[in-house]
C-alpha cells in the first residue's frame, strides 16, 4: 500500500505553487529579504549606514559617473568581518570628487569636482600619505547608478540599506502582533464571557484610536527611534489579529472534533494549541501578509513625519520626506524610486496574501 | 405516448470524473417515480440536470438528451430554463431552513414566484397564495402568510416550500429529499399531503430519497441508483417482493427490521459473497440475557436530571425559563444498551451530555458506579472521562482534519497515560484499528482521505482507545448510508460483545434503535414519556406519543 499522505497543509502549498503572482511575489519577498540582510555586500557604498557624503556632487541623475579620489584615513579601525558585513564599515576615509589630477615628484595635485560650469578649486597633497607613495590605486571612476542624494550619498546604497529596515519592521511588527493577538484572541474566543467581554473591550478602546495617533503616543512614550518604532507598529497591529482569532475560534469551538477533545478530557490547553489554532492559521496567516504590507506602509509614513528612524539611518520613508521638494525641481527619482519600492514591497505581500487565501480555501 | 419526460443515455461528468453513466429513464403523467440511492449515487446531479440547475464550470453533461414534451432541455439557454423553472417543472429541496429567504416573509416569497409567473394583479395573487397555504394545510395560514421563515417550524416551513412549487401548476415536481430533515411524524405528514396534492392535481412526481421504506409509501414506480448507474427499476411491487440486483436485495435487507432481530445485519459484501447469516436472536435468548443483566447493582444512576435554559429576548423582558431535560431519572445497568429515542428537540443530546458532564445539569444528580459525577472537581471529570465516552453523530467533523488518524487515536491514551512508551501505544493503535475493520496502512492518512463511513470507524477507533466502560452513541449512525449503517450498527455489537461496554444509543430512528437496545427510554419535551423494555414498549405501547411514533415509521412493503 502507498505510505503517502495528503495533508492539508501539503494539498493548499500545492494549490499555491500553481498560482503565478503568488509565487513570483514570494521570490520577490525572498529577494528583498536576502538584500536587505545582506544589504552592505552589495550595495557600492558600504558604509555604515551608506553615509558617505560627497556634497559637491549632490542630487545627481541616475548613471552619473565622476572621479573619485579616497584620502585614507591614519585612524585604524578593527573592525570584525561579521560586524563589517552586517553593519556596514565605519568608515573615516574622506572621499572626493575630482574632474582631473596630476602627480607631481612629491605631491598630488587635483581639482575639486564642480558642477554647472562652475571651476572646482585645486589643491594638493603630500604623497607620503598614500602607502608606497602611489595615489593612482586611490583614484577610481565611480558610477552611480540610482544617482546620489541631496548629500551626494549613492542613493542605490542607501535604498538596499533601506529595505533593511522597511523588512525588518515587518518582521518584528507582525511577530509582535501575533503573540499579543494570538494568544488574547484564543483566550476571549475560547472562555467567552467575563473574559471575553474585558479583552474585546480593551481590542474596541485600542482599535477606536487611530492608528497613527496611537504610534506616536507609543514612540513619544518609548522615544524615538528604530526600536521603538518596530514596537509600537507591532502593540497597534495585534488587535486585528485578535479579532480574527477571537471570531475564528468562536465558530471552531462548536465543531464536534473540539467536543470529542474536550470529551477525551484534554485540558484547555491542548486543545486550544493542538485541536484549535492548526485549523484556524490559514486566516491568520493571510491577515500577517496583510498587516506586513500595512506595518512597512506605517513606517515609511512615520518616517516621513519625521519620528521614524532617525538619520542617518537609511529608510525608504525618510528617503522619501528628505527629497520630496524636488519632485517639482525635475529631480523626482529622488523621491520615486524608493516610492516605487514602497509600493513594490507593499504590492508582493498583498498578493502574496491573495494567494495564500486562495490556497487555503479548501472547499474549491 | 404516456410519458412527460424521457431521459435518453444521458452521462454527466465532472471535469473528468464521470458521475453518471449512461441512463434511460421515462416519467410518466399522473405518477410518482421514486428515485432512491445512497449518497454519492448522482440521484441528485441527475435530477439537477433536468432543471438546468448543474455548476456551469466544473460539470458537463456529455451524453444524452432530456426530452420534455418533445424539447431537449440539455440544448436550452439560461433564458429559454426561466420560462421552465417554476412554471412547468418546479423543485423542493432537502433543507427547508436554508431554501427559504430568512428576510422575507413567506408569504411574499410566495407572491413573488406568482407575479413573475402569471398576470394576476395584486390582490388575486394574495387571495391565490392564502388558498395555496390552505392547499397545503397549513394552520392559520394568514398568521404563515406575515411570518418570517424563523416563526415557524420545520415541517411548515416545507409546506410553505410546496406551497412555492406547486403555485404555478408545474406538470413536474421534483422533490429531493424533502423530509429527510424533519422529523418521522412530521415526514408522515408531508407524505400524506404530498400524495393528495398529486391525487387532486394529476401532475407528475419524481421523488428522490435514500429510504427505501418511505418510497414504496410514496411511490408508483421506482429507479434504483448505485454508483452513477441504474441497476434496476420497475413497479413498486416487483422492487420491493423480487429484488432482482443484489445490491437492491441488500439495500432492503441491511436496514433492521421491526419484526425479527438478526444477530448481524447483512452488507451489501454479504450480498455479493452470497453469505448472509439469518441467525436471530429468539425472545428466549434474549430474556436469558436480560435476567443476568438486572441482577448486577446499576452502573449508572440518574436521579431527578433537570437542565433549564434561560432564554434572554429584551433587556427589560424577565429571562425566561425553558427545561430542556425535565425531571429525568433511569438505571443503566452494566453490559446492556439503552435506547434513547425522541424527536429534536425533545432533549435527548441534552441528556447524553450531561450524562458525559460536557454540559453540567442544572439540578438532580447521577450516579457513576455510586459516585455522583455532577459535584467532581475539574480534574476529577478529566480522569472520569477515561470510563464515559462518546461517539458522535457526524463523521467529517468530529475528527481534526489536520491531525492523521493514528496520532488523534494515539492522543487520547497519551493524555490518559495510558501504557508505558509511544511505541506501545501504537502498537495498541494498529490492534484497535485491526478490530475496527481498518488496516495499519492508515496510521499516517488524514481524515479527509476517508469516506463517511470510514470516518465514524476511526471515531469509534479513538473512542474505545481509552477503553471505557461506558459510551454514548449519539446519533451515530445517522449520518450514514443504509448498507454503511449495517456495518457499523454490527461493529458496535461485536466491540460490545468483545470489551463489555454498556451503550446509550440516542438517536431518532425507531427502527435503529429498537434493534440495538434493551431497555427503550421514550422522551417528549423533556421528559420521560415512557421507559422499560424495548420489545414490550414496541409491540405494546401504553402513551398516546408512543403509539403515533410507532405508527409514523415508514413500513415497507
Amino acid at each position: 500500500m502507498s505510505q503517502k499522505t495528503n495533508s492539508l497543509k501539503q494539498l493548499a502549498l500545492q494549490k499555491f505553487k500553481k498560482n503565478f503572482w503568488g509565487v513570483l511575489s514570494f521570490y520577490f519577498i525572498a529577494l528583498v529579504g536576502l538584500i536587505s540582510i545582506f544589504a552592505y555586500v552589495f550595495a557600492p557604498d558600504n558604509s555604515q549606514y551608506a553615509n558617505q557624503m560627497h556634497l559637491a556632487i549632490h542630487s545627481k541623475q541616475p548613471g552619473f559617473k565622476v572621479q573619485m579620489l579616497t584620502i585614507p584615513s591614519k585612524i585604524t579601525m578593527n573592525q570584525s568581518l561579521i560586524d563589517r558585513v552586517f553593519f556596514g564599515r565605519k568608515n573615516t576615509n574622506t572621499e572626493v570628487p575630482i574632474s582631473e589630477y596630476t602627480i607631481t615628484e612629491d605631491e598630488l595635485v587635483y581639482k575639486e569636482f564642480a558642477s554647472d560650469g562652475l571651476q572646482g578649486a585645486e589643491k594638493e597633497l603630500k604623497l607620503n600619505i598614500f602607502p608606497n607613495n602611489s595615489p593612482k590605486e586611490y583614484i577610481e571612476h565611480k558610477t552611480f547608478l540610482f544617482g546620489t542624494d541631496k548629500y551626494g550619498r549613492d542613493l542605490l546604497s542607501r535604498v538596499l540599506v533601506g529595505a533593511r529596515i522597511s523588512f525588518f519592521i515587518g518582521f518584528v511588527a507582525v511577530l509582535i502582533s501575533l503573540i499579543i493577538g494570538v494568544t488574547l484572541g484564543s483566550i476571549a474566543g475560547y472562555f467567552g464571557g467575563k473574559i471575553d467581554a474585558l479583552i474585546m473591550w480593551i481590542i474596541n478602546v485600542t482599535w477606536s484610536i487611530p492608528t497613527l495617533l496611537l504610534v506616536i503616543a507609543i514612540t513619544l512614550a518609548l522615544g524615538k527611534g528604530f526600536w521603538q518604532v518596530f514596537i509600537a507598529v507591532g502593540l497597534t497591529m495585534w488587535v486585528e489579529v485578535a479579532r480574527v482569532v477571537r471570531g475564528q475560534i468562536i465558530s471552531t469551538k462548536e465543531m464536534q472534533y473540539v467536543t470529542a477533545a474536550r470529551a477525551l478530557g484534554y485540558n484547555d490547553f491542548r486543545i486550544i494549541t493542538k485541536h484549535i489554532l492548526p485549523n484556524i492559521m490559514a486566516p491568520v496567516i493571510v491577515i500577517s501578509a496583510a498587516n506586513f504590507a500595512a506595518a512597512i506602509l506605517i513606517e515609511s509614513g512615520l518616517s516621513f513625519l519625521g519620528i521614524g528612524a532617525q538619520p542617518p539611518m537609511a529608510s525608504w520613508g525618510a528617503m522619501i520626506k528628505d527629497h520630496y521638494n524636488y519632485i517639482i525641481l525635475g529631480k523626482p527619482y529622488l523621491a520615486v524610486i524608493p516610492g516605487l519600492c514602497i509600493m513594490s514591497l507593499v504590492m508582493a505581500f498583498m498578493l502574496i496574501g491573495n494567494a495564500l487565501r486562495d490556497a487555503f480555501d479548501v472547499k474549491s | 405516448m404516456n410519458s412527460i419526460l424521457k431521459v435518453n443515455n444521458l452521462n454527466i461528468a465532472f471535469g473528468i470524473n464521470e458521475v453518471i453513466h449512461n441512463i434511460s429513464y421515462h416519467l410518466n403523467k399522473n405518477e410518482i417515480l421514486g428515485i432512491v440511492g445512497e449518497s454519492g449515487s448522482g440521484k441528485s446531479v441527475s435530477s439537477l440536470a433536468i432543471l438546468g440547475l448543474l455548476p456551469k464550470k466544473i460539470s458537463k453533461i456529455t451524453n444524452g438528451s432530456i426530452l420534455y414534451n418533445g424539447d431537449d432541455l440539455t440544448q436550452l439557454n439560461s433564458k429559454a430554463f426561466q420560462k421552465i423553472r417554476g412554471l412547468k417543472i418546479a423543485m423542493i429541496f432537502q433543507e427547508p431552513m436554508s431554501s427559504l429567504n430568512p428576510s422575507m416573509a413567506c408569504g411574499d416569497q410566495v407572491e413573488e414566484i406568482l407575479l413573475q409567473h402569471s398576470n394576476l394583479s395584486k390582490k388575486q395573487v394574495k387571495e391565490e397564495t392564502l388558498t395555496l397555504f390552505e392547499k397545503v394545510k397549513l394552520p392559520q395560514p394568514e398568521r404563515v402568510f406575515n411570518a418570517y421563515p424563523h416563526e415557524i417550524s420545520g415541517g411548515q416551513k416545507q409546506r410553505v416550500m410546496i406551497a412555492m412549487a406547486i403555485a404555478c401548476k408545474p406538470d413536474i415536481l421534483i422533490a429531493d429529499e424533502p423530509t429527510t430533515a424533519l422529523d418521522v411524524t412530521v415526514q408522515k405528514d408531508i407524505i400524506t399531503l404530498l400524495k393528495d396534492l398529486q391525487a387532486q392535481t394529476k401532475m407528475s412526481i419524481i421523488f428522490i430519497t435514500h429510504d427505501l421504506a418511505l418510497i414504496s409509501e410514496i411511490a408508483h414506480r421506482v429507479l434504483v441508483m448505485y454508483k452513477g448507474e441504474i441497476v434496476e427499476q420497475g413497479e413498486v411491487e416487483t422492487i420491493f417482493k423480487n429484488p432482482e440486483h443484489n445490491y437492491t436485495k441488500a439495500l432492503i435487507n441491511s436496514r433492521p427490521t421491526l419484526k425479527t432481530r438478526l444477530k448481524i445485519l447483512p452488507t451489501i459484501q454479504d450480498f455479493l459473497n452470497d453469505s448472509i447469516s439469518d441467525e436471530i436472536i429468539t425472545p428466549a435468548e434474549r430474556q436469558k440475557h436480560h435476567k443476568k443483566l438486572y441482577s448486577k447493582p446499576p452502573l449508572l444512576e440518574v436521579i431527578n436530571v433537570e437542565k433549564e435554559y434561560l432564554t434572554k429576548s429584551g433587556w427589560f423582558t424577565k429571562p425566561q425559563h425553558f427545561k430542556a431535560v425535565n425531571n429525568v431519572s433511569f438505571k443503566l445497568y452494566e453490559g446492556e444498551t439503552l435506547g434513547l429515542v425522541g424527536e429534536s428537540g425533545c432533549g435527548k443530546s441534552t441528556l447524553g451530555n450531561a450524562i458525559l458532564q460536557l454540559d453540567k445539569a442544572t439540578t438532580g444528580s447521577i450516579l457513576y458506579k455510586g459516585t455522583d459525577i455532577t459535584k467532581l472537581s475539574k480534574k476529577e471529570t478529566r480522569v472520569l472521562r477515561k470510563e464515559i465516552q462518546i461517539i458522535f453523530q457526524d463523521p467529517y467533523s468530529s475528527l481534526n482534519p489536520r491531525i492523521p488518524v493514528g496520532e488523534a487515536i494515539l492522543e487520547p491514551m497519551k493524555v490518559h497515560n495510558l501504557f508505558n512508551s509511544d511505541v506501545e501505544r501504537k502498537a495498541q493503535v494498529i490492534e484497535i484499528l485491526n478490530k475496527v475493520g481498518l488496516s495499519e496502512d492508515y496510521y499516517n492518512r488524514y481524515p479527509h482521505e476517508f469516506s463517511g463511513g470510514q470516518r465514524q470507524r476511526i471515531g469509534i477507533a479513538r473512542t474505545i482507545a481509552l477503553q471505557p466502560k461506558l459510551i454514548v452513541c449519539d446519533e451515530s449512525v445517522s449520518a450514514l448510508d443504509i448498507s454503511v449503517q449495517a456495518q457499523v450498527l454490527n461493529l458496535l455489537n461485536t466491540l460490545k460483545i468483545d470489551f463489555g461496554f454498556t451503550y446509550i444509543f440516542i438517536s431518532h430512528d425507531l427502527a435503529v434503535v429498537k434493534y440495538m437496545s434493551d431497555q427503550l427510554l421514550v422522551m417528549n419535551q423533556g421528559k420521560i414519556e415512557e421507559l422499560g423494555d424495548a420489545d414490550i414498549i414496541y409491540s405494546d405501547p401504553e402513551k398516546e406519543y408512543t403509539k403515533k411514533l410507532i405508527h409514523a415509521i415508514p413500513k415497507g412493503l
